[in-house]
């Protein structure tokens, strides 16, 4: 395990780099709508409560259509989400926790885009899992509900009962489009285009290359369906997180079955008492940094569409399509970071691990005082024990300080490609946590994930988790150790 | 050198030509208009390649020199290039998609205004009235060939039979604005024939390349749609037969059909952008709607 805070300080990273963005921006003219997908570049913006419900919203726009809108055939798919505009869709999807600098017309684009895609029909669908599971659903199935439930970002969701009694979620990509999205992503000039205004222009390569291979990942189902297996499996019997189990005979391609999860939608929730917010966003923090330093994976998809919430800090997590795996030694520089800030207190040791991860030119003529000034600041949540709230205003003054023109550190800083989709889930949990308004002791919870502290169980949901733990090493639990 | 300075910028085309054509979609029409959801001619106006089909039927037209007189003396071109585009293309989408009497009425006004538009072309020395069939033969013919070689090209190309149904169909529009339907080409074969007939009176006038300098490379658009826009010229250079061209002096990168699967994206992208603007998601649903409910029919 390591730790949550690590994640934290990237944010604050690329959020420096993309102050050369902003500069570079600011030459331009304002821009219209287009250049919206490059804002996925831009991983500062504001954790603003606003933004998540961005493309939150997917299946609740869909409910507005109506069905004789629906894509009857892959013509309709490739004439809606054809000649790029998945792809754009795609990135808006990923740019979606970043407002900062989002125009009202780029906002505008990227919604509408959302809401002009209406599901497929029941034909189209059905065909779809036809070819996938060599027959139609209502032999594959016993029971099959021809409406889709939801929307999924390049597909959408059915709910059916398996031979053998079991309620699921069938998840049914869109045909053609996986082809279509794949050609698209070719087009790198048109991405480069697309991204360059707000990127760093050194970084554009490997920004593109980055976010090409996780969409391009994202439309073969197998290896969501891989993800979220692993997933639910490292999570098994977890006291407060929950992943659906995948079924795997009805698993394919273009589709991917897994058990069917019911609880409140986010919306709903943030209704619910403080307490009851407070242990949701607890549960949520917990899952992404365990997942990153125990599974060393990283779920690049945080969006609030993405939870089922039960009460008590019980929360089910949805859809793993953009699942980013760190290798050891990726991960190695995120710990040395926070372990030389945030425990050691050894600031020189800070930058040097900014420097080797990649984050902070070798030799920039920066004091030590001044790059961790400027940094640590993302680190706050966790540098000083205590209870400490999170809201929006809290999360976007954080990053508006690393928008700041004025920076001495901007000129000095990049995100390495590894890094890149890292950014998202910082930038997606704070929003969230922050529209929660969540409170905690954050680095008491940190330190009990941290690899170089274990620290003890701090709360009763840290307590129940220790005692899974516990149970797990008892049990030889595959996933015990790593679940990678 | 060609220079656009004489224009005003183009700043808000895609903002102006969206509301145009928003207009131009109604909600409630009163019958089915000129030509019906049934028809080849709402196809290919909803055919992804359109925007191409508009600019290089534009870059046909201005080779006309007394058409392009015509616009150059009398219409607000220089001073409101965008908002006479605008015009234009609400026209087409009125046409095409408003009920009869709406059509009737924007046919109407058109009229009235061609009716004031006389003149002398100052390079042929010839005079000219806007209102002249022969002239309004060539915009149209043009148009209806840019339909069919740009859905080929850039959209869903259409068989030989749509083909000629959607020149058939689009006789009607050249009658709205005063050209006797006798005269209109109703093939695909007619078509290129009167196009070829034509070519003689055909003239690389200043005003036909500056007006096309300026459409080619519109000043004070925002960056990126600029960008885009760069990709769509290529298509409409790119598509237009040699001579043309060759009288513009053009040397357009071939479409390949790598380079056909770029322009198409950049046209997506351009759609994405034109999708963002106000009603204009409706004002296409309306039409699939209507479309799909002819199909059924």
């Amino acid at each position: 395990m390591r730790k949550a805070i690590a994640g934290a300080a990237l944010a604050g990273a690329c959020a420096a780099a993309l102050v050369l963005a902003r500069r570079e921006r600011a030459r331009l003219r304002l821009r219209r709508g287009m250049a919206a997908a490059g804002l996925v570049a831009r991983g500062g913006a504001r954790y603003a409560g606003s933004a998540p419900r961005l493309f939150a919203a997917a299946g609740e726009h869909r409910e507005r259509l109506r069905n004789d809108l629906a894509m009857q055939t892959a013509e309709d798919v490739a004439l809606t989400l054809g000649a790029m505009k998945g792809v754009l869709m795609k990135l808006g999807q990923m740019a979606s926790y970043v407002d900062d600098g989002l125009s009202p017309a780029v906002r505008r684009t990227l919604s509408r885009l959302q809401d002009s895609v209406p599901p497929m029909s029941p034909d189209l669908a059905a065909g779809v899992i036809a070819e996938e599971l060599g027959m139609r659903p209502e032999r594959a199935f016993a029971r099959w509900d021809p409406e889709p439930v939801a929307a999924a970002s390049i597909g959408q969701v059915h709910r059916a009962m398996t031979h053998d009694g079991q309620a699921v979620a069938v998840k049914v990509q869109y045909p053609g489009i996986a082809e279509s999205m794949a050609a698209d992503l070719d087009n790198v000039a048109l991405l480069r285009r697309m991204l360059k205004v707000t990127a760093p222009s050194q970084d554009v390569n490997a920004l593109v290359t980055e976010l090409r291979d996780r969409i391009l990942e994202e439309l073969d189902y197998h290896r969501e369906a891989e993800n979220q297996e692993r997933m639910a499996a490292y999570y098994h019997g977890h006291p407060t997180i929950h992943v659906p189990r995948i079924v795997g005979g009805l698993s394919a391609r273009r589709v991917v079955t897994s058990e069917l999860s019911d609880g409140a939608r986010w919306a709903e929730m943030t209704t619910w008492s403080q307490q009851e917010r407070d242990l949701a966003a607890e549960t949520i923090y917990r899952f992404v940094f365990r997942s990153l330093y125990e599974a060393h994976a990283f779920n690049g998809d945080p969006h609030p569409g993405n939870y089922l919430f039960h009460g008590g800090g019980r929360v089910t997590f949805l859809d793993f399509g953009l699942v980013k795996h760190f290798t050891a030694a990726e991960l190695q520089p995120l710990i040395a970071m926070v372990r030389n800030l945030c425990v050691d207190n050894d600031p020189e040791a800070f930058r040097r691990a900014m420097e080797d991860a990649g984050f902070l030119v070798r030799g920039a003529p920066l004091s030590t005082d001044v790059v961790v000034d400027h940094l640590a600041v993302f680190y706050q949540t966790v540098r000083h024990p205590g209870r400490l709230t999170i809201t929006p205003d809290y999360a976007s003054a954080v990053v508006r300080r690393f928008f700041d023109l004025r920076s001495p550190v901007a000129a000095y800083v990049s995100v390495p490609r590894s890094y890149v989709i890292l950014q998202r889930i910082n930038l997606g949990l704070f929003a969230l946590l922050g529209e929660l308004g969540a409170t905690a002791d954050w680095r008491a919870i940190a330190e009990e994930i941290w690899p170089f502290v274990r620290g003890p169980a701090s709360t009763p949901i840290g307590e129940a988790e220790a005692a899974w733990r516990a149970a797990r090493r008892a049990t030889g639990h595959p996933g015990a150790a790593r679940a990678t | 050198m060609v220079t656009a300075e004489a224009y005003a910028d183009a700043a808000g085309l895609v903002e102006r030509s969206a509301a145009a054509y928003v207009a131009g979609v109604p909600e409630s029409p009163a019958d089915a208009g000129m030509f019906g959801p049934a028809s080849v001619t709402w196809r290919v106006n909803t055919d992804p390649g359109r925007p191409i089909a508009g600019l290089r039927a534009l870059l046909l037209q201005a080779l006309h020199p007394l058409a392009m007189a015509g616009v150059d003396q009398h219409s607000n071109w220089r001073a409101d290039p965008v908002g006479r585009l605008a015009a234009t293309s609400g026209y087409l989408a009125t046409i095409c998609f408003g009920d009869r009497a709406a059509a009737q009425r924007a046919a109407a006004r058109v009229r009235r205004i061609h009716e004031h538009v006389t003149g002398t072309d100052t390079v042929t020395g010839r005079p000219y009235a806007a209102s002249d069939p022969a002239l309004l033969l060539w915009v149209h013919a043009t148009l209806v060939e840019s339909g069919i070689v740009a859905a080929g090209l850039f959209g869903t190309p259409l068989p030989p039979a749509d083909a000629d149904r959607y020149a058939s169909e689009m006789v009607a529009a050249a009658e709205l604005v005063g050209v006797p339907a006798a005269t209109v080409p109703a093939t695909v074969a007619a078509l290129a024939g009167y196009l070829a007939a034509t070519r003689p009176q055909l003239r690389r006038t200043p005003a036909a390349v500056q007006s096309m300098a300026y459409l080619l490379d519109p000043p004070g658009l925002d960056a990126d749609i600029a960008e885009i826009w760069a990709d769509v010229r290529d298509g409409a250079v790119g598509s237009l037969p040699g001579w043309a061209q060759e009288m513009y002096g053009y040397q357009a990168p071939p479409l390949t059909p790598a380079r056909q699967t770029e322009i198409r994206q950049a046209l997506g992208i351009l759609d994405a952008v034109f999708l963002g603007e106000p009603g204009v998601l409706e004002a296409r649903q309306r039409i699939t709607l209507r479309m799909r409910a002819a199909q059924r029919a």
